[in-house]
């Protein structure tokens, strides 16, 4: 793990205690979304899909984390990729608490973040507790640029 | 390049075609621009149209935060004063019918198709 607060390479993308609120999230969402661009090979509805899911993830960190204490926290979003299992992994963590479901989705406006990372991700786990929360996001059969859509290494099972 | 712009830019420009009024939106839809989303639905809706139609055709990125400002207009606006949007791709239209949208206002994938249906 890098010591400075960005991390930025062909299986890692990681924004350390970058400040939990919406103009950081939006710009931590373009620069993973170049990043995915610049390293993968991924079709319009796979990125779509993946830089939305993560702006939620975020979203609620910066809008719901630290709301409790009114003051400013830090969230962390860490992208890692394993080539060999074709996967990505994204992780954004914060140390605040957020509301919960109920009165989030009793309001018209609101509510849609959680079931929308739980569509649009192969496998999403929300974990709270009173020391914060983990959002831990998974895509299968991610392939990196340039290599061949399905190409796996040698020690894959057959009839996959 | 995108990461270059200090902020989520979106643009909605208003113009009204016979009873309805129609928002072309433009750009990105997220929690710090959704609001401006929200004031327009309210301004076209002030000039008591037959139907509001919210155009994301040039809407590259829209979020939760949008999402749910759709809903709520819902909601506000007068019965019978009609709510469609036009959305079309995997930013829009595809999120918007994995959450249900789709089945709370009139979704459709031209701006054709949204004028018909609401002047029908």
């Amino acid at each position: 793990m890098s010591t400075s607060g960005t991390l930025c390479n062909s299986s890692q993308f990681a924004r350390v205690d970058a400040v939990a609120d919406p103009q950081s999230a939006a710009r931590i969402r373009r620069e993973f979304s170049d990043w995915l661009r610049r390293y993968f090979t991924l079709d319009a509805t796979k990125i779509s899909d993946i830089v939305l899911a993560v702006n939620e993830a975020m979203a609620n960190a910066a809008e719901f984390a630290y709301a409790a204490v009114n003051r400013l926290g830090t969230m962390n979003v860490q992208a890692q990729f394993d080539g060999r299992a074709a996967t990505l992994t994204v992780t954004v963590t914060d140390q605040g608490a957020w509301r919960t479901a109920d009165a989030a989705t009793k309001e018209p406006k609101r509510g849609r973040g959680l079931p929308l990372m739980h569509a649009l991700a192969d496998r999403a786990a929300v974990d709270s507790s009173q020391a914060g929360t983990r959002v831990c996001l998974e895509w299968n059969h991610v392939t990196a640029a340039g290599a061949q859509p399905g190409q796996r290494t040698r020690s894959a099972s057959p009839g996959r | 390049m995108a990461s270059q712009s200090a902020a989520s830019q979106c643009t909605i420009e208003r113009r009204r075609v016979g009873e309805i009024e129609v928002l072309s939106v433009a750009g990105v839809v997220d929690m710090l621009t959704a609001s401006q989303l929200e004031e327009a639905i309210a301004a076209a809706a002030k000039d008591s149209p037959q139907g509001v139609i919210v155009d994301l055709g040039a809407v590259d990125f829209l979020a939760s935060a949008g999402m749910g400002i759709l809903v709520a207009a819902r909601h506000e606006l007068p019965a019978a004063v009609q709510l469609a949007v036009v959305a079309d791709g995997p930013a829009t239209s595809r999120p918007l019918k994995l959450v249900g949208i789709a089945d709370v206002v009139g979704l459709h994938a031209t701006l054709d198709d949204a004028l018909a249906a609401v002047a029908a």
